[in-house]
């Protein structure tokens, strides 16, 4: 029996009784075939990575372009962000065709502070408890007052994600090296904003200069599939 | 599911991923809204759903699916709107709705997250490096599970061995990358 042949039906699925008698016995008795077959497994894996990649960059083209054409529906601040983002980015590409953009450049073009998930924000409510008024002042992009009042909660109630939110309001403020050991107190807890950590930690060092550490980080993303995997990879290629 | 769905989907024919991806786009964001949801959140579980239909056709779940494509993506973006409903009611006192009458039925979805050895890691480093051919060979067989016979009949290759040698060719050249 064709040794080749018994891994492509294995591969498939698609192995007899008989065959896969032959097969487990080939698995045991014969190290080249056993390699070969976890070289082939590990193909399978990785072509379908890259495939399932390949996928993500089409489904996010395909919303860019619907984005772009719906934008007034979005919020103006954030319509604002995009737009400046986008110019920034392709001016930079205009201006320096042949360079790479600096680590600068980069974290500026980035970077956004994490929406507020924790407090919606009703207009018009006049509900004034201390968690309100620090993710106000968040939203209303009063940073350093936002700074003041998550360290105040945090010493209060240990909750998490205080810490990230107060690492996000100091990384706009560009006061990085107070956000980066946040960021990593952080990445301890369970909270469920834990897994977005990892990318705003890459865009900190990266904005420190630790170019080693951010190249590790979003390798990380990207392996683990986490959050902002997509921009990881943007982000490493505009690196590399 | 119609079988014409199920290809496309497996095969990501740009164009016609497009097609289809537009054409529900706007009715999910509009299916979505009455969650309470922004149009920054739904139009990133739409993304998600979508990458997560094709997972479904890949592994070869949509074969056993009654149910339209607008349908079964519909219930897995529900799925993925509870998802997101449940983690806010973690963190805030925010109540959402969770008893939305509208004849979907949420499809359950798990995001597989395998992380790669150090020698997957090496494979995917080099895979882009291979030629566009034996990329499109690898993948067809390894990826979206076409057997021998199949490739053949989806591609220009005349035989099962043509195809069979050009395969073994190209993990010969892969193996070289990587050993030098």
């Amino acid at each position: 029996m064709d040794k080749n042949i018994l891994i492509e039906k294995h591969l498939q699925n698609n192995l007899s009784s008989k065959e896969r008698l032959v097969f487990d016995e080939l698995l045991k008795e014969d190290s080249t075939f056993k390699k070969e077959v976890t070289f082939q497994l590990d193909l399978k894996k990785v072509a379908t990575h890259v495939d399932a990649d390949n996928f993500k960059n089409l489904i996010a083209t395909l919303e860019n372009k619907n984005s772009s054409k719906t934008t007034s529906k979005r919020p103006f601040i954030k319509w604002m962000a995009a737009a400046s983002v986008i110019l920034l980015v392709g001016l930079s590409y205009m201006l320096m065709p042949q360079q790479k953009m600096s680590n600068d450049t980069i974290f500026t073009s980035y970077f956004t502070p994490y929406k507020n998930v924790v407090a919606p924000i009703v207009r018009g409510e006049n509900n004034q408890d201390g968690k309100t008024a620090a993710f106000l002042a968040y939203e209303k992009e009063d940073y350093e007052l936002a700074v003041t009042l998550f360290t105040e909660l945090y010493t209060d109630t240990k909750e998490p994600f205080y810490l990230f939110y107060k690492a996000n309001a100091l990384l706009k403020l560009e006061r990085v090296e107070e956000a980066v050991p946040l960021l990593i107190d952080h990445l301890k807890t369970k909270g469920v904003l834990t897994q977005k950590t990892n990318w705003y930690l890459a865009l900190a060092y990266l904005k420190l200069n630790e170019t080693e550490k951010a190249k590790e980080l979003l390798e990380k993303i990207i392996t683990n599939n986490s959050y902002h995997n997509k921009k990881a990879n943007e982000l490493l290629e505009k690196m590399e | 599911m119609e079988k014409v769905h199920i290809d496309t989907l497996i095969h990501s024919n740009p164009k016609e991923i497009g097609r289809i991806y537009n054409d529900n786009r706007d009715s999910f964001l509009f299916f979505g809204k009455k969650y309470g949801l922004d149009y920054d959140d739904l139009t990133d579980i739409y993304q998600e759903a979508f990458i997560a239909l094709r997972n479904h056709a890949l592994n070869g779940k949509l074969n056993e699916v009654n149910s339209s494509l607008k349908t079964y993506l519909f219930g897995i973006g529900k799925f993925m709107i509870y998802d997101l409903l449940k983690e806010r009611k973690k963190t805030t006192s925010y109540e959402p709705n969770f008893h939305i009458q509208d004849g979907i039925n949420t499809v359950l979805y798990e995001n597989e997250q395998d992380d790669l050895s150090i020698q997957q890691h090496l494979l995917k480093k080099y895979f882009p490096k291979l030629g566009k051919k034996c990329q499109e060979m690898l993948t067809l067989f390894y990826s979206r599970g076409l057997s021998i016979d199949d490739i053949v009949e989806h591609s220009n290759y005349t035989s099962n061995s043509v195809v069979r040698s050009q395969k073994s060719r190209c993990i010969k050249t892969l193996k070289e990358m990587i050993k030098s």
